[in-house]
């Protein structure tokens, strides 16, 4: 197990390696000059004055060499400076810890819905397998899948917002405005959450314990808690980490519909107006966040199921 | 000679009988799902190839008298701010949102299937680094990176694709990888071997077409998965540039009309809905056949492996 944690831990220090010069990369593979944006966004002007562009790209270090920079940017990023930006002029870590906060807020409002409306959708479903239940259950959820947030956010604004006023349309200040942007991004999540728990269900139920314990003269409903959805939890908390990791690395499209100040938003914004530093520890941050939950995910269900680590380890990796 | 005809007209017609029973018996056992998705998108496929032909109107012509109309006789689905025919640039725009998705399906999936099948075929140093790039793709949030790919390549639908392809083909190397990795086991890739098959031959002639079945069913279910992260792109304005428009960005042009109109954003919003809920209906059902639900066993999947990240 130690050796398995060891080799995850190996991986995670490589894998964000990689992620940094990815990150810092990125903004410059476009072929524009990013003085020149700077100051046309400054100056709302397209003729920008070469000289001081120049002494601009001279001030903000884009005149060295790349590999430079990036080390010059890996040391600051180490010490726990993440730059500034260049169109507020204030300190990315700051607005970074901001976003990131309430993208978390986010994820876990959207995926405790989920997980509350998917956990009972499944176990009902498993008891009968493609019984009537199942397939009402099974292909209304399978529908979310496929549902684009871009459609449901504004059209969930005119109901929920225009027409029937019971909630706000979009912003961040306070509870209420949480319900709409967690409910849009809960669909999909509860859509195979259910599938998870359903499927994870039936192989349970048809175990020799259940049979064992409805043997004992357990009742029905004992049998399916106390046996059942206990045993089928593994499979489904694998799959709500991974989609905490993913909602927690901000979801774009709601975020910039419901005008919600997470990591999606910032990121975007930081790309319509090419702000560099904003990309670049946007992208560090999010994805170091998005591996260091699925490393923790790894290590939390070695430690319930030490025989995981045995295979993975012992066999060819991956 | 009656006598003599009879068992051969007998044997005939259970011959056909026989036939028939195979052959329905083969459409059986797809699921309906399958067929209802299939003939739906086949139908959107031939609209959307016959536009330049049957679409009412140019999908750019404004006619200013007639903006944001309820669907008539004139204007079947009604009209934008504008005044330009709904039906039109709907079908206009399909054009661009289903081929993108499309040509990034094939290119995502292409690349993916030759890593995947040549990371189990070579193995070693080859496996080693292209599994690890797989790893480190699938720690970005997909719809992030491909957001900032396009935005700093520049927007438009060629980068679209190529943004769309370098975050998608992770999913395709893996499974071709494990299902090849299956393969390998297999006598007649020994049998090749032993023959003095180069190692691409193999893996072209034997392993990746053992593979097809389970990746064709992958691609089904990716495609509406594309199609709905072509949209997003479109509808923050990174997608198809105006005066063309898609799916996507259509629903991003009606927004702030959408309190006089709602039928603009539930119009391109419900055709984005059905053509990819259709394609995922084809994989679902194709699935259903091959594998009986008491042998399904719980297939975890992880959200970047099928589901937009947001």
């Amino acid at each position: 197990m130690g050796r398995f944690i060891a080799r995850r831990l190996v991986f995670l220090v490589t894998t964000l390696l990689a992620v940094s010069i990815l990150s810092f990369l990125m903004p410059y593979l476009g072929k524009r000059d990013p003085a020149r944006i700077i100051l046309q966004a400054r100056t709302g002007d397209a003729a920008v004055d070469p000289a001081t562009v120049a002494s601009l790209r001279h001030e903000l270090g884009l005149d060295q060499p790349l590999y430079i920079q990036y080390l010059h940017w890996l040391h600051e990023v180490v010490v726990g400076n993440l730059g500034y930006s260049f169109t507020s002029r204030q300190a990315v870590g700051i607005l970074l810890a901001n976003a990131i906060g309430v993208s978390i807020v986010l994820a876990i409002v959207a995926l405790t819905f989920a997980i509350v409306v998917a956990s009972p959708l499944g176990v009902l479903a498993a008891l009968r397998p493609n019984g009537f239940v199942d397939n009402a259950i099974t292909s209304i959820t399978q529908s979310f899948v496929p549902m684009p947030e871009f459609w449901l956010g504004p059209f969930g604004i005119l109901v929920f917002a225009v027409t029937l006023g019971w909630l706000p349309a979009a912003g961040w200040l306070g509870p209420e405005y949480v319900v709409l942007p967690a409910a849009v991004l809960a669909l999909r999540p509860l859509a195979y959450l259910t599938n998870v728990t359903r499927a994870s269900m039936i192989e349970v139920l048809a175990s020799p314990y259940i049979t064992a314990a409805r043997a004992r003269g357990l009742s029905t409903w004992k049998t399916i808690l106390r046996h059942g959805v206990r045993n089928a939890t593994p499979p489904v908390m694998t799959l709500f980490s991974l989609w905490f990791a993913s909602l927690v690395g901000g979801s774009v499209v709601v975020e910039v519909i419901f005008a919600v100040p997470g990591n999606g938003r910032l990121l975007y914004q930081a790309v319509v107006d090419s702000d560099i530093p904003v990309i670049q520890g946007a992208i560090l941050c999010i994805v170091s966040l998005v591996v260091g939950i699925n490393t923790l995910t790894d290590i939390g269900y070695v430690i319930v199921n030490p025989a995981v680590a045995a295979e993975a380890t012992g066999g060819k990796s991956r | 000679m009656v006598s003599r005809a009879e068992p051969i007209a007998l044997w005939a017609g259970q011959g056909s009988a026989h036939l028939l029973a195979r052959g329905s018996a083969g459409l059986h056992r797809i699921h309906w799902s399958a067929i209802v998705g299939a003939a739906f998108f086949i139908c959107v496929c031939l609209l959307l190839i016959l536009t330049p032909w049957i679409a009412p109107y140019d999908p750019n012509a404004q006619m200013l008298r007639d903006n944001l109309s309820w669907p008539t006789a004139r204007h079947w689905l009604g009209t934008d701010i504008f005044g330009r025919d709904i039906l039109s640039r709907l079908m206009y725009g399909g054009r661009f949102s289903v081929t993108i998705a499309a040509i990034t399906l094939v290119a995502s999936s292409t690349f993916g299937i030759v890593v995947g099948a040549l990371a189990a075929r070579l193995g070693g140093v080859f496996d080693e680094i292209s599994m690890r790039v797989v790893d480190v793709v699938l720690a970005f949030p997909d719809l992030l990176l491909a957001l900032v790919l396009v935005a700093v390549l520049g927007a438009g639908p060629i980068t679209v694709v190529f943004a769309l392809s370098v975050v998608g083909w992770t999913p395709f190397a893996r499974l071709t990888r494990s299902l090849a990795l299956e393969i390998n086991t297999k006598g007649y890739i020994e049998a090749a071997r032993a023959l003095g098959c180069s190692e691409m031959f193999i893996t072209f002639r034997h392993v990746i077409p053992n593979a097809w079945s389970r990746i064709l069913g992958l691609a089904l279910t990716r495609f509406g998965y594309q199609l709905i992260a072509v949209g997003s792109l479109s509808y923050l304005g990174l997608g198809v540039q105006p005066p063309a428009s898609d799916w996507g960005s259509m629903l991003a042009e009606a927004q702030p009309y959408m309190q006089q109109l709602p039928l603009l954003v539930l119009i391109p919003g419900v055709t984005i809905f059905a053509t990819a809920l259709s394609v995922t209906m084809v994989g679902q059902g194709l699935s259903r056949r091959r594998v009986p639900a008491s042998a399904a066993k719980p297939l975890i999947l992880r959200p970047a492996d099928n589901v937009a990240g947001g």
